[in-house]
Formats: structure tokens, C-alpha cells, sequence
């Protein structure tokens, strides 16, 4: 029997604030179509729910039905995608605003997508992973395809919705073998029943095996990676920051908190496996971003990789593992932020994504460009970038772990890095060729809002570079234990 | 009274429906096909859970069942949407029309 009580309710506040403020943004719409009315209601929306936090944490730690589970751990990834979600939408304003058309659903759908996430960290249980992943992705196919007249758009939004739900029935595929054989969907009971013995451990494999695949499509991890190209280039560029972001950071929440409950001892079967793919995932993001000349693609591929640094750190395991692997969360959130958010404000009616387009960017617009300038030394990791913290925690975990060879691969990979992101830079200082100066096209005018966001996210990424201990004593305390 | 179908039965035929699901959506090149394939992979994990259930006699692999049915109607209604603008663009059903990305 299932009784909710108001403890569970106010422990249950956040995620109810970010539903309560989709229908009201829903309702707004059908009386008063206008787009700054939408972004407010979605800005104050997500600023309710993560008003909502501390709130909710005086109930924490709590199991909210069999469903939900609010602790620290979840606490400190909703507040990084609330902090993201609000992000990007207040990088979507002036993007969307030159894009035209009806925009106001845009907001709304950004609400579901946050809501998805945030029900992901928060949950304990398949039914509500699974259904966390569906918002999240269904959310996602609206928003890829949103702007009326690319062409671009549908193809990555076609391309996203095949490629997702076959991974979604992979994952679901994988769950209900774990159900046949385990008897119950709670990650906490699973550790249990498994210990009891007597369950055919092949078929038990076989699921771990498919949610592996579900995940690591979501993850964009080689070999599942052939979707991110394609669909960062083609999805607007405030929708790639959130696809960067929030659902591959809420994805890789909910696949630690996954392992946690199960026990190490699940993952070492695979452990040969996620290795593979950690190191694949480097090379291959590396090695193919190095011959793009699309921004979009670069920053696809750099995730990648960046997905493989933290699937060391995950390999690495214990709560040096799962410092590491939040703190670099943290630091790729707010660079990715950055770096898209940079992409957003230069975009028009065309999308501002071929590295041409970056040529002398430096002489034009130095502080857009010394903020892009700053995001891509910190997606390399040069030292005293919010980057360069995060790999340095996931190397400490990975050397703590003893994972010497993934350890030296992951630093041989920051090397070949470099090259990339550093072409990109170089691009930002060359003058304009002569002649052809004219034919640059306007830049978009300066959206306020925008320079905000982007401003206080730079702020954060220097203070995380230079002056990380706060932060990581949060982490500490919140989730690694 | 009716004798209970065995566990691995029900598992073999949602394993072998997934399949059929899985080479219909890498061979079909036409989207509503494909759509129609992603459609039997979302079932066979459906029956895949109501086996599971029908084992420790819970009503837990019915309700997945339920979820499962909901999601795959707002996944269809929000690719067929998308299968429209398809056509719009690109004047054909055909998915490989829609590859213009590459590198």
C-alpha cells in the first residue's frame, strides 16, 4: 500500500514546482501567445524548483514512494541541471527571437525536457528511470526539429527519434530480463536478491548488457556515438548545449547511482567491456574532430572523449571515483554551457557553425571571443580552467584505482586534444583576408539576456579553476559516500 | 484452472519479436516503416514484462506494460509529426533522402 504524506510532498517540491510551472506555461500560451511572457513563466518555473531545494533537503534523506528517492546525491544534480536548464533558456531568447515563427512552445518544451532530467536523478526504481529517459528524450525530438524551415533540423531530429527509441527498447529489453529474474525493479532490493543466490546469472548479464546500450547511446559513448555529430550540427544550438548537458549529466547521475546500489561486484564482469569503451570513446572523438571544420561536430566529438574521461573515473569507483566524476560533471556543464553559448549568440537566421565563421572574431567581438577563447582551454585542460581541475580529479582516481593504462591514455588524449582546440582559437585571431571582409555577414545584434548567462557561467569556470575547494568539499559531503 | 506458459517461452518469443523489430528498423528505408518496426521492438519488451510479471505473480510487469504502451503513442505521435515535415522537405518518405550531414 502506497501512502504519500506532506513529508513526502515537500521532499517532492522541486519536481512538482518544474511540473506545476509546464502546466501554467501551457495555460499562458493558449491565452497570451507572447515569447518574453513564456521565457519568464519558464525562468521563474525553474527558479522556483530550485528555490525549492533547500526545502526539500530538510526532509532529505527520504524514499518517496517506491518510485523517488531525494538524498544529497540527488539534491546537488538537480541543483546543476536547474542552474543548466535555466541556462539555456536564457540563451535561447535572442537566438530564437531572430529565428521567428511561434516560439512560445519552445519554453515549455524546455520545461518537460528539465523535468525529465531531474526525475532521473531522483530515481530508484526502472519505472521511473524509465520514465525520466522518455520525457527527457521525447522532449528532446521536439525541441532537435523546432526551428520551422531547417532542413537540417528534421533530418537530426528523424535521425535522433529512430536511433533513440531503438535504444530505449534495448534498455527496456534489458530491465524486464532483470525483472524475470530478480523479481522486483528496486535498484536497492537488487543487491539483495542477487546476493540470495539461485537467479541464472547469464540472463541477468544479458540485461546488464542491454541497459549498458541504452545508456551508452544516450551517453553518445563508441561505438554508440554515430547520432552526436550529426544531430549537434543539426539540432539549434541552444537545444545542443541542453543535449550536451543536462541529459547526458542527468544519464550519467542515474548510472552511477545505479552501480552504487547494485554493488562493484555487478560491474566487474563488464569491466574488461567499459574499458573498451572508455578508450574508444577517447580516440575516436579525438581523432575524428581533428579533421572537422564544423564547430558543432568539434564540440560533438570533444564530448565524446569527454564522456570517455568520465567513464574512467567511473571505473575508478569508490568515492574518489564519484568525486571526480561530479566535479567533472560540473566543470562540462559550464564549459559546454559556455562554449554553445557562444555559438547560440553568434547564430542567426543561419547558424554561426563552420570555423570560418570564427576568422578574426577576436577584432570584432574580443570579449565573445575571449570567452570562447577560455571555454576551449578548459575543454583541453589547460591548468587553472575549471577543465583542467575536473581531468585532474579523474586522473588522482584513476591513479588511486590503480587504472594505470586507461590513466596514460586519457593524458596522451589531452594531448591530441589540444589540436583541435586550439585551431579553433588560432582561427579567432587571424585577420579577415582582404577583399573578402565584406562578404562576412552582419553579426546578430547583442542579446542582453545571453551576455548575462554567458558572463556569470565564465565567472563560475574561473572560480572553479582557481579557487576549487569549495566546491569540492560540497561535492564530498553530497556525493561521495 | 489453465497451465501456466513457462517463463523462457514468453522471454524467446519477446526476444525473437525484438529482433524482427531490430532488422526491420536497419533494413526498412521507408520512415513510416521504420516507425512501424521501432513499434514491435517497444512490444516485445512489453510482453518481455508481463512474462516477467506473470512469474512472481505481480502486477508490476503489467503496469510497466502500461507505461510502455503511453510513451510509444507520444513517441509515434511525435515522429509522425516529424515524418510530415519530412515529406514537406524533402518531397519523400525515404530515410536515406534525409542524409545530407556527414563528415
Amino acid at each position: 500500500m502506497i501512502r504519500m504524506t506532506i513529508d513526502d510532498l515537500v521532499a517532492l517540491s522541486p519536481l512538482l514546482a518544474i511540473a506545476a510551472a509546464s502546466v501554467a506555461l501551457m495555460l499562458v500560451i493558449a491565452f497570451y501567445r507572447d515569447a518574453r511572457a513564456a521565457l519568464v513563466c519558464a525562468l521563474a518555473g525553474i527558479a522556483l524548483a530550485f528555490a525549492m531545494l533547500p526545502v526539500a533537503a530538510s526532509k532529505a534523506p527520504r524514499q518517496i514512494t517506491q518510485l523517488l528517492i531525494l538524498d544529497q546525491y540527488a539534491l546537488f544534480y538537480l541543483g546543476l541541471l536547474f542552474i543548466a536548464g535555466f541556462a539555456v533558456a536564457l540563451l535561447a531568447h535572442g537566438y530564437l527571437g531572430r529565428l521567428g515563427g511561434q516560439l512560445e512552445e519552445f519554453y515549455l518544451v524546455l520545461l518537460l525536457a528539465t523535468a525529465g532530467g531531474a526525475a532521473l536523478v531522483m530515481s530508484a526504481h526502472f519505472v521511473s528511470f524509465f520514465l525520466g529517459l522518455e520525457i527527457l528524450s521525447v522532449s528532446l525530438y521536439v525541441l532537435i526539429a523546432y526551428p520551422r524551415r531547417s532542413a537540417r533540423g528534421v533530418e537530426a531530429g528523424i535521425k535522433y527519434l529512430i536511433l533513440a527509441a531503438a535504444s530505449a527498447a534495448f534498455l527496456l529489453f534489458g530491465m524486464a530480463l532483470i525483472y524475470a529474474e530478480l523479481g522486483t525493479m528496486e535498484f536497492a532490493q537488487m543487491a539483495s536478491v542477487m546476493a540470495g543466490g539461485d537467479v541464472r546469472q547469464e540472463l541477468l548479464l544479458i540485461g546488464q548488457a542491454m541497459i549498458f546500450v541504452g545508456v551508452g547511446f544516450k551517453l553518445a559513448v563508441a561505438p554508440f556515438h554515430v547520432w552526436a555529430p550529426d544531430v549537434y550540427e543539426g539540432a539549434p544550438a541552444p537545444v545542443t548545449a541542453f543535449i550536451a548537458t543536462v541529459s547526458k549529466g542527468a544519464v550519467f547521475a542515474l548510472l552511477v547511482r545505479y552501480f552504487a546500489n547494485l554493488g562493484y561486484e555487478v560491474v566487474q564482469p563488464f569491466f574488461p567491456a567499459l574499458a573498451a569503451i572508455a578508450v574508444a570513446s577517447m580516440f575516436v572523438g579525438n581523432l575524428l574532430a581533428l579533421a572537422q571544420t564544423n564547430v558543432k561536430r568539434i564540440l560533438a566529438y570533444s564530448s565524446i572523449a569527454h564522456m570517455g574521461y568520465l567513464l574512467v573515473a567511473f571505473l575508478a569507483g569508490g568515492s574518489l571515483g564519484a568525486t571526480a566524476v561530479a566535479f567533472y560533471l560540473v566543470a562540462y556543464f559550464v564549459t559546454n554551457l559556455i562554449a554553445f553559448g557562444v555559438v547560440t549568440i553568434l547564430s542567426g537566421r543561419r547558424e554561426a557553425d563552420e570555423i570560418e565563421d570564427y576568422r578574426g572574431l577576436f577584432w570584432r567581438r574580443p570579449w565573445l571571443a575571449t570567452t570562447f577563447l577560455a571555454a576551449l582551454l578548459s575543454l583541453g585542460g589547460i591548468p587553472l580552467t575549471a577543465g583542467f581541475m575536473g581531468k585532474f580529479y579523474v586522473l588522482m582516481a584513476g591513479v588511486e584505482s590503480a587504472l594505470w593504462l586507461l590513466a596514460v591514455i586519457l593524458v596522451v588524449n589531452t594531448m591530441i586534444s589540444f589540436y583541435y582546440y586550439l585551431r579553433v582559437a588560432f582561427m579567432m585571431f587571424r585577420d579577415a583576408p582582404e577583399g573578402e571582409a565584406a562578404a562576412i555577414r552582419p553579426l546578430p545584434s547583442f542579446s542582453f539576456m545571453g551576455a548575462a548567462a554567458l558572463a556569470l557561467l565564465m565567472l563560475l569556470m574561473v572560480w572553479m579553476g582557481v579557487y576549487p575547494g569549495p566546491l569540492v568539499q560540497t561535492i564530498r559531503s553530497m556525493v561521495a559516500k | 484452472m489453465m497451465a501456466s506458459v513457462p517463463t523462457e517461452y514468453g522471454l524467446l518469443l519477446a526476444g525473437t519479436l525484438f529482433a524482427l523489430g531490430l532488422i526491420g528498423v536497419l533494413v526498412r528505408r521507408n520512415i513510416v516503416f521504420i516507425l512501424m518496426s521501432l513499434e514491435i521492438m517497444l512490444n516485445a519488451t512489453g510482453l518481455a514484462f508481463v512474462t516477467a510479471g506473470a512469474r512472481w505473480a505481480q502486477a508490476d510487469g503489467q503496469v510497466m506494460y502500461l507505461f510502455i504502451l503511453s510513451m510509444a503513442a507520444a513517441e509515434v505521435a511525435v515522429g509522425l509529426a516529424l515524418v510530415l515535415k519530412l515529406q514537406r522537405q524533402f518531397k519523400t518518405l525515404d530515410a536515406d533522402a534525409a542524409s545530407r550531414m556527414h563528415g
